[in-house]
């Protein structure tokens, strides 16, 4: 059998369509998943709908809508991007939009896919994120995945009223477990 | 030691374009020239993220880019205070208004203002210059980790070392890791 190496175990990624503008509306528009994120403003459906057709997968950028392989259903969005090809070295953003799959290991398949896409497609040395310090149960699924600690940026960000300091993490050639 | 905002601070001039050494200005298409043999030389573009050698071209656009200074583009070139000597140049970019941050970047170009405190006096007058006029509450950098030079000078007004980002560059035929450090407000020490 061919190599997939956009299929994990239980979801797959794929490029986005127009016809995702709906989920990602909902998504974008909920506290309870963009709390853990850099987005800060509402964003209405004619955005998102440019969004979604912004263009497919490249090197450079790469988004993907994570759909599970059972159902086939969008359950969130995982994303390459500032990509350098001197460094080899890209960076990492992650969302589940869908509650229910907050559980399960969706996350952090979509996230071994996800970089295993960064390292066997993109052919990148690193893949590095970071992450609100109070967020422990991310900080574990980059852990698991081999994610190493590498600082954290002191009141890297400001949301919701006061300042967050942001953890630094990477993933290195050869440390993906 | 002494912080901004202390009594002993008011040594410095009130002008927040001027330090002890070095005053910063807005670029000018006469200072391509200088910007040319600079930025085209190994030894001044070593501990850069610069790669790739510059035309006069790209020099005369990156000084028209520049010339437009504000919020989302501060950019500046660095004299000397005695004659007017440009020395070099420094920036603050992806500034961000919710996180009031930005991130610093900073050459000396001419390698006989290497030494003397130049380069120190020009990083404090720019953090100083963001935090009292742009309001900036945070202020990072990124430092070759094999450039101890700049990391002492960084440390000594007021950076700290937040993180050792691994393999982050490739310059030279290998991977070097990146630190990344920042300074928050009212921790820049204005003297040594």
């Amino acid at each position: 059998m061919a190599p997939r190496p956009y299929e994990g175990d239980v979801i797959r990624l794929r490029a986005r369509e127009e016809s995702d503008a709906r989920d990602f509306y909902r998504w974008i528009n909920d506290w309870e998943t963009i709390k853990y994120l850099g987005q800060r403003y509402p964003r209405s459906m004619p955005f998102e709908r440019s969004a979604m057709t912004a263009g497919d997968p490249t090197y450079g950028l790469a988004q993907f809508i994570v759909e599970t392989r059972a159902g086939r259903k969008a359950i969130g969005w995982i994303g390459l991007h500032d990509a350098s090809p001197e460094d080899r070295a890209a960076s990492l953003g992650i969302a589940i939009g869908e509650a229910e799959f907050l559980d399960g290991g969706y996350g952090t398949d979509a996230m071994r896919t996800a970089c295993k896409v960064g390292f066997e497609v993109m052919n990148y040395n690193r893949i590095d994120l970071t992450v609100y310090d109070w967020n422990p149960r991310a900080i574990r699924v980059y852990e698991k995945v081999g994610f190493q600690h590498e600082g954290v940026l002191r009141e890297g960000i400001w949301k919701a009223g006061r300042w967050h300091n942001l953890v630094l993490m990477s993933l290195l050639r050869g440390e993906l477990r | 030691m002494k912080r901004q905002g202390d009594d002993r601070a008011s040594e410095w001039p009130e002008s927040r374009f001027q330090g002890r050494l070095v005053r910063l200005r807005a670029r000018e298409p006469e200072d391509e020239a200088l910007l040319f043999e600079w930025f085209n030389d190994p030894d001044v573009t070593e501990h850069l993220s610069m790669r790739y050698p510059i035309s006069h071209k790209g020099e005369r656009e990156f000084l028209v880019r520049s010339a437009d200074v504000g919020y989302n583009n501060i950019n500046f070139a660095i004299e000397t205070l005695t004659d007017g000597t440009m020395i070099g140049g420094c920036d603050l970019h992806r500034v961000s208004a919710e996180n009031r941050s930005g991130v610093l970047g900073i050459a000396i170009g001419d390698k006989a203002f290497w030494d003397g405190g130049y380069g120190t006096d020009a990083m404090r007058t720019l953090v100083r210059f963001g935090f009292d006029m742009l309001n900036l509450h945070r202020i990072e950098l990124d430092v070759y980790a094999n450039n101890l030079r700049a990391q002492h000078v960084y440390e000594k007004i007021g950076f700290q070392f937040e993180a050792r980002k691994r393999k982050a560059i490739y310059k030279f035929g290998e991977y070097q890791d990146v630190l990344v450090m920042g300074i928050l407000e009212g921790e820049l020490r204005l003297d040594d």
